[in-house]
């Protein structure tokens, strides 16, 4: 069966003097109509380099190697050409920084209509139509809401909405959206992830959603990946991960989160104010990573085996979550969620 | 929803700053004068009148007639003409050329950048001057040589600008947005690579204008540009210098158009500057 959006092995790689330099390694991810994947990861660990892989985008130098198709077509193996009639018409991406993804000094409108002018050659008029429509439907509604405005006349989140509106303008089959919120106001954010969620299930697209942000995620996402420096490290479905954190990364990552802190209480019962609990360390340079599993340096469950060699992402086997698989060789074992973050958050200190 | 949306639609225009204002005021005077003299000036430029040869300014001369008796304020305004003519041709040439290599160089990188740049760092070696001079001398004397000499030192000058303005364009998200879009790299180019250099060329092109009026002047006055009977600044200067002291007035006012003319152009590329400052001017 072939799925909408399948990647099979991506191993992304940029020439160094010293040897290739891994930036990707074995990441499979299959993705059908309608479906919303959640990518988290903390900076550096090959979330965007992803989506740039299957744009098509990768920087100068990167080499990609293994399988992405879609709709069982590789697009590795497809020529510049042919991508760019795929990128915008087949698969859109929704970026980070409203602020800088729209080009200063040409109007909304001709930004929106522009797509559809050249994927789907409608008459400008047509496209303006087409243009309006979209503006209304994302939540900027006329005239207020002019196709001549600029967008420095837009605040971020409108700016963003404008983003989502080109993103959407010809009917893609599948979404990337990079951290589409990060750069919005905490109000915002909840606006746009409702319109980013009405707008996939109207229009039967497949998402995937990379944040760093895990609520963003259990709020958007059926399915959920955790990528740990170029390999991912923990997935499943949303809510299999959040009921059983396998892998101690998803866990640290979690305990970092402001969220968890709202599960304990906020003071200690010393009363000392309970601190959100980082990871300490740092992700490792993709030129030097050790040569076992990649987070063994920072994990306080680390033993000798895992300095060895890196572990396969394997099925934890639990009964009726067949999905969820995580690459540790020691992974926490499924008790009761919030008190045990906590706890592993202290141990992580 | 937040956010106060300004009704106004379009850019606003961008607040005159003095030097914008001078600048503008005075290119407006040289332009008028060479539209005017295209159809009326106080006398016949190119007339003879041996009689009234070397007369101070008077009310009949506001500023005097030369050795041949022509009225020197009419032959500075059909000199505008020339320098107008010249300039802008020039400076055409120059970003017909440079704009088009400068934003292949940026698209393309690599072997082509390669290319471009030492070509440019080629031509930046000779001196401008110096090499308008030799390409006149081998082609021959004459307005559109001079144009020629002008318009291609003016390529390497619009080739960088716009390579370096092109470059910054290049990494930023509007530009990876349009790839995301499908758009192919000449399409990226035309659509949101050079619109967002215009302010930077405009900037540029007065700067060259003004160049190009002291390169005119000066192919003229070493005999290689616009050939006499054709009025011209250069040439005006040169024909004075034989009677620097007993008519001074054949030497000052032609100067004074050339250095008014350049100060007013470079007042204006200066307000240009500072009013096409994307710094300046968002100030929501």
């Amino acid at each position: 069966m072939s799925r909408l959006l399948e990647i099979e092995n991506l191993r992304v790689e940029i020439p160094a003097l010293t040897g290739a330099a891994p930036i990707l390694e074995g990441v499979d991810i299959g993705l059908d109509r309608g479906e919303k994947l959640g990518i988290v990861g903390e900076s550096g660990c090959g979330k965007s380099m992803t989506a740039l892989a299957i744009m098509g985008l990768l920087p100068g130098a990167a080499r990609a190697t293994g399988a992405i198709r879609l709709d069982g077509r590789d697009l590795l193996a497809t020529s510049e050409r042919e991508m760019q009639g795929i990128r915008g018409r087949r698969i859109a991406m929704v970026f980070q920084e409203p602020m800088t993804a729209l080009n200063p000094v040409k109007t909304i409108g001709a930004q929106i209509a522009e797509s559809l002018i050249l994927h789907l050659r409608l008459p400008k008029a047509q496209a303006a139509e087409r243009a309006r429509a979209l503006l209304d439907r994302v939540g900027l509604p006329g005239p207020r809401f002019s196709l001549d405005l600029y967008p420095h006349q837009l605040s971020g989140g409108q700016r963003q909405r404008v983003v989502i509106a080109i993103a959407l303008a010809c009917g893609p089959d599948v979404l990337i959206a990079d951290e589409p919120t990060t750069a919005l106001d905490v109000t915002i954010q909840a606006q746009i992830l409702d319109l980013l969620e009405d707008l996939v299930a109207e229009m039967g697209m497949a998402l995937v959603l990379i944040t760093h942000d895990l609520g963003v995620v259990e709020e958007t996402c059926e399915r959920m990946m955790v990528m740990y420096a170029g390999r991912v490290v923990e997935s499943g479905r949303t809510a299999d991960v959040f009921a059983h954190m396998a892998h101690p990364y998803t866990r640290g990552l979690f305990a970092a989160s402001p969220r968890s802190a709202l599960l304990t209480s906020a003071r200690e019962p010393s009363g000392r104010k309970r601190r959100l609990a980082a990871i300490p360390g740092q992700v490792p340079d993709p030129r030097a990573r050790p040569p076992g599993c990649a987070f063994a340096p920072r994990c306080p469950r680390a033993q000798d085996d895992c300095r060895a060699a890196p572990p396969p992402l394997a099925p934890l086997g639990a009964p009726g979550r067949a999905d969820h698989a995580a690459a540790c060789l020691h992974p926490h074992p499924p008790s009761g969620m919030a008190g045990d973050v906590a706890a592993s958050a202290e141990g992580a200190r | 929803m937040s956010g106060v949306v300004r009704k106004t639609g379009g850019r606003r225009l961008p607040a005159a700053s003095p030097s914008l204002v001078v600048g503008l005021v005075i290119t407006a005077i040289f332009v008028a004068m060479a539209l005017v003299s295209l159809v009326w000036t106080p006398y016949e430029p190119t007339a003879l009148n041996i009689l009234n040869k070397l007369e101070a300014p008077s009310l009949a001369h506001p500023l005097g007639t030369d050795f041949f008796g022509r009225d020197v304020l009419s032959q500075i305004m059909a000199g505008a003409q020339v320098s107008i003519v010249v300039a802008v041709v020039a400076v055409l040439v120059g970003a017909g050329i440079g704009v088009p290599l400068g934003a292949l160089a940026a698209a393309r990188g690599g072997l082509v950048d390669d290319v471009v740049m030492r070509s440019t760092d080629l031509a930046f070696a000779f001196p401008a001057l110096l090499t308008a001079v030799i390409i006149t001398a081998l082609a021959g004397p004459g307005a559109v040589n001079a144009i020629v000499a002008i318009g291609i030192f003016n390529i390497p000058v619009f080739a960088r600008l716009t390579r370096g303005a092109a470059l910054g364009l290049w990494k930023r998200d509007f530009v990876l947005a349009a790839r995301c879009a499908g758009k192919s790299d000449l399409a990226i180019t035309i659509e949101h690579v050079l619109p967002n250099c215009t302010a930077v060329l405009v900037v540029q092109a007065t700067i060259q204008f003004a160049l190009a009026i002291v390169a005119e002047a000066g192919l003229s006055y070493v005999g290689l540009g616009v050939q006499p009977p054709q009025p011209s600044w250069g040439k005006m200067l040169f024909d004075a210098q034989t009677y620097i002291y007993t008519a001074p007035w054949l030497a000052i006012f032609p100067g004074l158009a050339i250095t008014i003319a350049v100060l007013g152009l470079n007042l204006l590329g200066d307000g240009l500057r500072d009013a096409l400052d994307p710094k300046v001017r968002r100030a929501r």
